[in-house]
């Protein structure tokens, strides 16, 4: 397989939102900056086709009190969310500057010219999302990144990074639409690859891309950081999300209606009529919710905005067409499916797992001149912003003290990732990687989903790893473009099996842990679970947040 | 999910090819009607219908199993 070689400062995997912000400052800083997009950076990470809520404090508008603000958040959106108050104060002080930096790009963060507070929180209690027009936002990103000089390499996997010692010196990938290997020589890594969304069974058997997030979202970041040596956290701490049957698609605060069953009772007790201002906020408080109506023998559960008025209609469908939900609206159109007339019947999404990459305020993970950022880190839109940006910064400044260190064309990454394509290329029959995707979703959503005991988890992680040596040793590709859906499902794998082990050591009930075996909740245990290999054996603590 | 190319409007400028980041039209040649080479990965989010520059030349087709559950107004027994 032939080798292309790039040399540049810092060097930014995923171009998402935390990606492209990350190269728009490392840029602005000064450095050369590279971002490596496995897709289109127009048309890529979970903020594709727009989003409109971003979590901000506006001191005008919120008052001195910036605590009660967080504490506020920490009962609404970031309720779910395992990691430290600091990394949330941090985004917090610094999401208005984005704001306004966005703004003045061109991404309209005003409804009618002033701010507009709406969704995502309770009635009479302080609103923390602004509503902002983001439809065309990966647009404005990218143009603002290559006004900087920032080049964008789109249609590139990178799947490993490189060392030489203990320094980040680049990374190595592979080119999706022809057989190339790539290796990029940096003095600064951003990882920003997203979250990982295939590793649990998806909402619709057998169609294993039906996921909010899109297709490309493999945990391709945390896998190749895992293999180098940083720290992961809490990947067998699950969520779920709660949105339309069986179109699966987020943004369920962008709804303006009221949870109800069959018969028109209220699931909650926040709003009974649909409410623009607040939504219904039961999608927060339990995303459970549809789930356990079913069990119960209730079910179903509507999203029911037969009450609108009309121009609150047209304010959610304004909103709806910036949070990425035009096919779904423009299905419906034509199909004659109404808000107006028609529930639409909620659900509790699958489970989603793969952890975290642990990183501090200044975006640095536990390996030198490798940062993260955005939902591989501490995600959501405002939060992938914030530190992106302070990922690029930083990097930028390691970078600029650092000497680029060559990278040997016999470095061993290189060459173990060149034998595994040669050989997933070379085969003539094998599992593809579709075959394998779903041998692990299935795996995992039997053996550490939504029940976890230790005689189960013992089963499933020694069937996986079965599975896994199986795909290593036999899994095929036609062209390069499958042969890069074979790597996210190693890289998968990977995470899937780490998973198993966490899960095990964390000897408690949790959140969606939820281990029979060890039924309640153990206080002491409210920390980070920290996972990292040193020398080929993973090595397991617990950190305070 | 699967788009759905209207070979008779398609001006054959591959704005879609060049968007997708599933990459349904692997393989799709410039100056050709592209190919819809792998369905299955269509997340539909509507990528390519909005870059096409001409209405109708492209579309979605969601998928049975991904269609929308309503609440129906009435239901006969």
């Amino acid at each position: 397989m032939k080798e292309e070689r790039i040399k540049t400062d810092v060097l930014c995997i995923g171009g998402g939102i935390a990606g492209l912000m990350a190269g728009i400052r490392a840029a602005e800083m000064g450095a050369d900056v590279v971002v490596a997009e496995k897709g289109n950076v127009l048309y890529s990470g979970c903020g594709r086709m727009g989003n409109d809520h971003f979590e901000t404090y506006i001191p005008k508008v919120h008052g001195p009190d910036r605590e009660a603000w967080i504490d506020e958040l920490l009962r609404t959106a970031k309720g779910e969310i395992l990691i430290g108050k600091g990394l949330l104060k941090t985004q917090f002080m610094k999401a208005y500057d984005i704001v306004k930096l966005w703004h003045e790009w061109g991404i309209n963060m005003k409804y009618k010219k002033k701010w507009e507070f709406a969704g995502h929180s309770f009635p009479g209690r302080p609103m923390t999302h602004i509503k902002y027009e983001g439809r065309f936002q990966k647009k404005v990103l990218t143009r603002q990144a290559k006004k900087r000089g920032v080049k964008v390499i789109n249609r590139v996997m990178i799947y490993d990074l490189l060392k030489e010692g203990s320094k980040i010196v680049g990374a190595v990938g592979v080119k999706t639409r022809e057989d190339k290997i790539v290796v990029i020589n940096a003095k600064a890594v951003v990882l920003g690859t997203g979250k990982c969304s295939r590793l649990y069974q998806s909402l619709t058997p057998g169609w294993i891309m039906n996921d909010g997030h899109g297709g490309t979202q493999s945990g391709d970041g945390r896998a190749m950081a895992y293999r180098s040596g940083a720290e992961l956290q809490n990947l067998e701490m699950p969520q779920r999300h709660i949105g339309p049957k069986y179109f699966a698609r987020f943004g369920q605060a962008t709804w303006i209606g009221v949870v109800k069953d069959w018969y028109g009772k209220p699931a909650g007790t926040f709003v009974t009529k649909p409410d623009k201002r607040y939504g219904d906020m039961i999608c927060e408080v339990n995303k459970l919710a549809p789930e356990q109506y079913t069990q119960q023998g209730k079910g179903p559960l509507y999203m029911d905005c037969t009450d609108i008025t009309k121009a609150d209609h047209e304010y959610m469908r304004h909103w709806m067409d910036n949070e990425g939900y035009p096919a779904m609206t423009q299905y419906m159109d034509k199909d004659g499916i109404d808000f107006r007339k028609h529930p639409i019947e909620f659900t509790t999404y699958p489970l989603r797992g793969g952890g975290l990459i642990v990183a501090n305020e200044k975006a640095e993970t536990s390996l030198k001149g490798l940062y993260a950022a955005g939902d591989e880190a501490f995600g959501d839109i405002s939060a992938a912003a914030v530190f992106g940006y302070i990922g690029g910064e930083n990097a930028a400044k390691h970078a600029a003290k650092t000497k680029h260190i060559a990278i040997k064309k016999t470095h061993p990454r290189i060459k173990k990732l060149k034998q595994l394509a040669d050989e997933i290329r070379g085969r003539a029959s094998g599992p593809e990687w579709d075959e394998t995707n779903i041998a692990l979703m299935q795996t995992m959503s039997d053996y550490v989903g939504k029940v976890r005991n230790e005689s189960l988890m013992l089963q499933g992680i020694s069937h996986l790893r079965m599975i896994k040596k199986k795909a290593e040793e036999t899994m095929i590709a036609t062209n390069s473009h499958e042969l890069a859906r074979c790597l996210e499902v190693i890289n998968m794998l990977e995470l899937g099996e780490l998973t198993f082990l966490m899960a095990l050591d964390r000897k408690e009930t949790r959140g969606l842990h939820n281990r029979p075996d060890y039924p309640f909740t153990n206080p002491t245990l409210n920390m980070a679970h920290v996972i990292r290999k040193v020398r080929s054996k993973n090595e397991m603590s617990w950190k305070t947040y | 999910m699967p788009p759905v190319i209207n070979e008779e409007e398609c001006i054959k400028c591959n704005k879609c090819v060049e968007i997708c980041s599933e990459d349904v039209f692997f393989g799709s040649k410039k100056g050709e009607i592209p190919i819809v080479r792998y369905p299955r990965e269509c997340v539909h989010f509507n990528g390519c219908v909005s870059v096409c520059p001409v209405p109708g030349a492209i579309s979605l087709r969601i998928p049975l199993p991904v269609q929308l559950v309503y609440k129906p107004e009435k239901v006969d027994l």
